[in-house]
């Protein structure tokens, strides 16, 4: 029976009414959609990333449909944490839905600052710790790429903050669970799977990339594959609580990702293809649920069959 | 303060009423929303779903050729040009499917309440344009239309029911004036214009916002950029601006003062 199914989940230890979250990048700050679809409805969202400063991001062109997804290179613009924690948050807190921020540091002391910014503000359920990005002390490798530069940035965050962690991790690595595991060690709530994969595309005829910044992050159903692999990499190397997400489009990538062990999932370029694509997944997800055998989500998180 | 909102437009299904070739390879569809939408005003586009399911996922984005109340709630014009796979699902409909939209989204035009406007565009730029004419044509404004297009083949049959003037012009002559539609602007603005509105290659409005600027004429422009959420969520439309802050096309715009833009040399 529909009505039977429980869509209750957990995160360490946050309680979320159903599963299903918004992806950081393509819900904005929750408000740009929030005349278009009852927030409420959605076990949680998970908004832009933000820098210490406000940062106008990349020359463009920034956004290039591919087969089955799209490459991006925005580059991080947003507003800044103080305008974030000033004036955004006190608007997303009224939405009535969980709300997990994003952070996004060129150092490991800024990734503090921000966590400890964001946890003042009040009003946040968790971080999303966005490790995909350069470490400007260590000739702009990314901390992700790096199982010590992870273990820092979390151990940091963790000094500073008491906020849930989830660390986002990118599959362009040689290990993805080796980097889950230390980013496991070092304190962290969870893990958020997967970020974009590096791309590009080209015009034929001008010769030039399609992207201002030559190369981009690829997102969408080209993705999904890798992404479950991922999640299924990290989750029997720790155990740890996981956010699943690349190239959602239904209620059965759901069903998958949770059965690969995600305790929750996001969506993200669906969201552009349907703005209301989030909560249609989730009014499809009971009978989802039940088709593969079950009637709670909490029951199908782990329980792919490998024998 | 930061700038963030929500914006006014709304998720509906339209049907597709009629489509009508209007020239080579570029249709003009109608289609009709329920009531409970509202118009939109010129300039204002929808992000338009093209039936790509999972292999092309984004809407592609379209502004009004026309826009008017009707019978059964509101009817919606739009010129598609055949350039790509989303334009070219939707140019290949042939009446009674329903299409999903996202709008009215966006900035429109700012008509003048008196004195003349110049609307000039490039190719399938002239959409906008087309319902701004007509909305001025509604209140009794004056314009003048400058329309340039490729060739003949390429000229959009839709001007004729304008009651200002138009002139059209062809890169090779083949219908109306001979020559770029922005020679046509600078041995035009003589006369006395309030206002230019333009659309088309950005390499266009480039010159007519030049030959603008030189006379001391207001310019409107109407950019054109690919985009994914339409809402101004995602900054994936996002260009730089000529004061060096971000221009966002899908909130800001589409339509920008010519001076906002950062024009290629």
């Amino acid at each position: 029976m529909l009505a039977e199914v429980d869509l209750w989940t957990d995160l360490a230890g946050i309680s979320l009414k159903n599963p299903v979250l918004l992806a950081s990048g393509t819900a904005g700050y929750g408000v740009e959609l929030s005349g278009l679809m009852d927030l409420s409805r959605l076990g949680g969202i998970v908004i832009k990333s933000v820098t210490i400063e406000p940062c106008t991001g990349n020359p463009e062109p920034r956004i290039w449909e591919t087969t089955g997804g799209m490459l991006n290179s925005i580059g991080l613009e947003n507003i800044g944490v103080d305008a974030l924690a000033d004036e955004v948050l006190p608007l997303i807190s009224d939405f009535g839905v969980p709300v997990f921020a994003s952070i996004a540091g060129d150092t490991v002391r800024n990734f503090a600052r921000l966590a400890a910014r964001l946890e003042s503000a009040g009003g946040l359920a968790g971080l999303e710790v966005n490790v995909s990005c350069p470490n400007v002390e260590k000739g702009g490798i990314q901390f992700g790429s790096d199982a010590g530069a992870t273990a820092a940035v979390v151990t940091a965050v963790r000094e500073n903050c008491g906020l849930p962690m989830f660390v986002k991790l990118s599959a362009a690595v040689t290990d993805i669970a080796r980097i889950a595991e230390a980013a496991a060690r070092a304190g962290a709530a969870g893990l958020s799977l997967i970020n974009t994969i590096p791309g590009m595309a080209i015009d034929p005829v001008s010769r030039r990339p399609r992207l201002g910044m030559v190369t981009g992050g690829l997102s969408g159903p080209a993705i999904k594959p890798v992404a479950l692999k991922s999640v299924w990499e990290c989750y029997k190397a720790t155990s740890l609580p996981i956010i699943g997400g690349g190239g959602i489009c239904d209620e059965n990538d759901v069903i998958e990702f949770l059965l690969a062990g995600a305790a929750a999932v996001s969506v993200g370029t669906a969201t552009f293809q349907d703005p209301d694509s989030a909560i249609k997944i989730l009014d499809e997800l009971p009978a989802a649920i039940l088709r593969a055998g079950s009637n709670s989500v909490i029951r199908l998180v782990g329980s792919l069959r490998t024998s | 303060m930061a700038d963030v909102s929500s914006p006014a437009g709304r998720l509906f299904e339209a049907t597709l009423q009629d489509v009508r070739q209007v020239a080579s390879d570029t249709f003009a569809l109608e289609f009709e929303a329920s009531a409970g939408n509202q118009l939109p005003a010129p300039g204002q586009f929808y992000q338009v779903r093209c039936g790509g399911d999972r292999e092309h996922m984004l809407r592609r984005p379209f502004s009004v050729h026309f826009a008017e109340v009707s019978v059964g709630g509101m009817k919606l014009g739009f010129l598609v040009e055949n350039v790509g796979w989303g334009t070219g699902w939707l140019s290949s409909l042939s009446g009674g499917e329903r299409v999903n939209m996202l709008g009215p989204l966006g900035n429109g035009f700012t008509l003048p309440s008196a004195g003349k406007s110049m609307l000039v565009s490039g190719g399938i730029g002239v959409a906008p344009l087309l319902y701004a004419a007509r909305e001025l044509d509604a209140s009794g404004r004056a314009y003048d239309m400058l329309a340039g297009f490729k060739t003949a083949a390429r000229v959009i049959d839709r001007l004729g029911d304008l009651t200002g003037g138009v002139e059209i012009y062809t890169d090779d002559g083949s219908s109306g004036s001979v020559g770029m539609v922005s020679e046509g602007v600078a041995g035009s603005l003589g006369r006395s214009y309030d206002v230019v509105l333009t659309c088309g290659p950005e390499a266009m409005m480039a010159e007519v916002a030049a030959l603008c600027e030189a006379v001391g004429i207001s310019c409107q422009v109407s950019l054109d950029t690919r985009m994914a959420c339409g809402i101004g969520s995602c900054r994936g439309c996002v260009k730089k601006g000529a004061r060096g802050s971000n221009l966002c096309v899908c909130t800001e715009g589409p339509v920008f003062d010519s001076f906002e833009v950062a024009w290629r040399a």
